[in-house]
């Protein structure tokens, strides 16, 4: 009695050995879970830190004077331009003629900054000729920030530049590292995709609709469906090469917004196709059975019943077309995307440059500053593709549908 | 055990049978082919007005097939091929001239799993009337007349116009799609294995509500559920291997089945 209560029967007993290699087994599947999170992190932490740097900056003519954190752009104007003895009334009509105030606020830095001595954050105006005397990487700055302080030359300041700040997303691109933004990249990229989308959506849509629910079984179905399965699969540039060769030369569309739109468009068809078969696909065939029964046609089985209930993922698959189609470079740069574009674009024949191009060009520069300005880029891209990939995520657990 | 050969050229064995006065279908020697295996030989039999009738028989006898063939939903099908007639009224459906979307506006139809659309319980029941160019006030009527005919209308009083009929129990999910396939005040009810997916007290409540249904409409029910059809149906069908083996009022069936086949399944010493 008592002997069977210590050791238990041998059928029940556990082989210490199988034991000890699952669970090894199982450790082992964490490592390459790990490694992959470390690196995006590391790659995520060393953008966040190259975006940031402590820089020894002379202002000739600007009074470097700083305003407390919560003041508008148009407020800090107004008291530095009545301090250097403009009236009221100059600065009012100034700042209400849209051109002379855009060309103020170029020439009137107005930056967020982080003064590190004096409080947290103010707003720092320094003028055109504001100069960069030395630029110093974050650890390094602030390891030397006493010295540097002390070692300051006749009217140089030391600031902690945080490169991705408020006017960085609103500003033109520049030759000068401390004025360059990446406003008109987030238009260029804004008009670009919403015309590619406009373009790619109602194709791609209609395609899998025909083909999913007309075509059903047929030569022609599987023939398109490999072809697309390819096309799905074919390197960006080879687009780019097309859009080149078609809508910039044949059709004479230049370098524009529009050329680019039709060939994103383009590269973004096949994979909305895909997405939007499997979101059809996955609509059970006891709804149309259902609908068919009421004695609905095909089209109003469709459009009323299958096509409602595939909605969700149709809109997802279309927002992770969209998010490839944001962070595609080649194809833009061979269909024109321009390396300095001073202007908001304002219609679709206008020039463009976006994001991703804007990026590659910064990196290339030989100033080596731009390689933080290319960092605030970077960040500024993947917030982008996070908001999409978010949206995307909101999407699909709303309209979560249990068959 | 039972070979296609012995059943080929077998006659129908009927009792009672049905005159063409009573009938509301009328299926005359119907042949139906999937690509090129052949599922019905020559079935020719008559659904009488206001009654329930069941078709009984082994998976794979053709009993759905039947069914579906008496509202074309086996047009659906790819490769499918008919041949015969199904009078509806007096008028042979397969009729080139007959349009089958119009066919099954007249005929509705309940499957085996429940299918809601997911869409609001409210939407559910209109779709079909909203085909019909129902608006307003009287597809509102409707949509509560035909929630209360299906015995859902208490369960779901609060809440039919904010909740998706998907969120309802697989019981309550059935009685919401007789309520659709009712909504529309079809004369011909068609039900496939209604039950089959349900546990025994939503089954209680669907075969309540069929018998119920027999005032108002005529309904045809394939079931593998020898005591439901039993219980709820007026006349009986038994079918196998694509052939109507017999048919008669459900009493003569289940008691004194003529030919040993129906005897055989009955009893439960089949396959």
């Amino acid at each position: 009695m008592n002997r069977s209560l210590e050791s238990p029967p041998q059928a029940f007993s556990t082989d210490p050995w199988k034991t000890r290699i699952d669970r090894a087994f199982a450790r082992a599947l964490l490592i390459p879970l790990a490694v992959s999170i470390g690196l995006l992190a590391l790659l995520l932490g060393d953008t966040v830190y190259r975006s940031f740097s402590v820089q020894v900056v002379r202002a000739d003519e600007g009074p470097g004077k700083t305003y407390p954190f919560g003041l508008s752009a148009n407020e800090i104007l107004r008291q530095e331009l009545l301090a250097r003895g403009y009236t009221e009334e100059e600065i009012s009509s100034s700042l209400q003629d849209p051109t002379e105030r855009r060309v103020l606020l170029l020439q009137n830095r107005v930056e967020l900054m982080w003064n590190t001595q004096d409080g947290p954050f103010r707003y720092v105006v320094t003028g055109l000729r504001d100069e960069r005397v030395e630029d110093f990487s974050l650890a390094e700055g602030l390891r030397r920030w006493n010295e540097l302080k002390a070692n300051l030359g006749e009217g140089e300041r030391l600031v902690l530049n945080p490169w991705l700040d408020q006017s960085f997303l609103t500003r033109p691109p520049s030759r000068s590292p401390l004025t360059a933004g990446i406003g008109v990249a987030i238009w260029g990229t804004a008009w670009v995709l919403s015309l590619a989308l406009l373009i790619a959506i109602p194709v791609g849509v209609g395609t899998a609709i025909l083909l999913e629910e007309y075509l059903r079984e047929g030569t022609l179905n599987r023939i398109l469906e490999v072809n697309l399965r390819n096309l799905a699969g074919v390197p960006s540039i080879v687009y780019g090469l097309l859009g080149l060769a078609l809508f910039v030369r044949e059709f004479g569309l230049g370098p524009s917004i529009l050329a680019a739109a039709l060939t994103l468009g383009l590269l973004g068809i096949p994979v909305i196709v895909v997405t939007s078969r499997e979101a059809l696909r996955a609509v059970p065939e006891s709804l149309r059975q259902a609908a068919f029964a009421l004695g609905a046609t095909r089209r109003q089985v469709v459009f009323r019943v299958v096509v409602p209930a595939a909605l969700p993922g149709m809109v997802t698959g279309v927002i992770l077309s969209a998010a490839r189609l944001i962070g595609e470079a080649a194809p833009p740069l061979l269909v024109g995307a321009a390396a300095y574009v001073p202007f908001f674009p304002n219609g679709p024949m206008s020039e463009y440059t976006v994001v991703p191009v804007q990026i590659y060009l910064w990196v290339s520069m030989n100033i080596p500053e731009f390689s933080r300005v290319a960092a605030a880029g970077i960040l500024v891209m993947l917030a982008m593709l996070s908001g999409l990939y978010l949206m995307a995520l909101y999407l699909r657990n709303r309209f979560r549908r249990e068959w | 055990m039972v070979s296609l050969e012995l059943l080929k050229d077998h006659e129908t064995v009927r009792s009672a049978p049905v005159t063409e006065a009573e009938a509301l279908v009328d299926v005359r020697r119907l042949n139906l082919w999937y690509g090129k295996k052949q599922a019905l030989y020559d079935i020719s039999v008559r659904f009488p007005r206001n009654q329930i009738t069941a078709i009984i028989g082994p998976s794979g006898c053709g009993k759905s097939t039947l069914l579906r063939s008496l509202n074309r939903m086996n047009d659906l099908v790819p490769g499918v091929r008919v041949e015969g007639e199904v009078l509806y009224e007096g008028v042979n459906i397969y009729d080139p001239r007959v349009d089958p979307v119009a066919v099954r506006r007249q005929i509705g139809m309940v499957f085996q799993k429940p299918n809601p659309f997911p869409k609001t319980i409210f939407e559910n029941v209109a779709f079909g009337l909203r085909l019909m160019g129902f608006k307003g006030s009287e597809l509102e009527d409707r949509v509560v007349e035909a929630l209360k005919r299906a015995a859902l209308w208490n369960e779901v009083q609060d809440r039919f116009r904010k909740e998706s009929g998907l969120r309802l129990s697989g019981g309550q999910q059935q009685r919401l799609c007789i309520a659709r396939a009712i909504a529309v005040e079809p004369p011909l009810l068609l039900m496939d294995e209604p039950t089959s997916a349900l546990d025994p007290i939503a089954t209680q409540a669907i075969e309540d509500l069929i018998t119920g249904l027999k005032q108002h409409y005529t309904v045809v029910i394939v079931t593998h559920n020898m005591q439901q059809a039993a219980r709820v149906s007026d006349r009986t069908l038994f079918m196998h291997l694509g052939v109507l083996v017999e048919e008669g009022p459900t009493e003569l069936i289940f008691t004194k089945p003529k030919h040993p086949y129906t005897e055989a399944y009955i009893t439960g010493r089949f396959g």
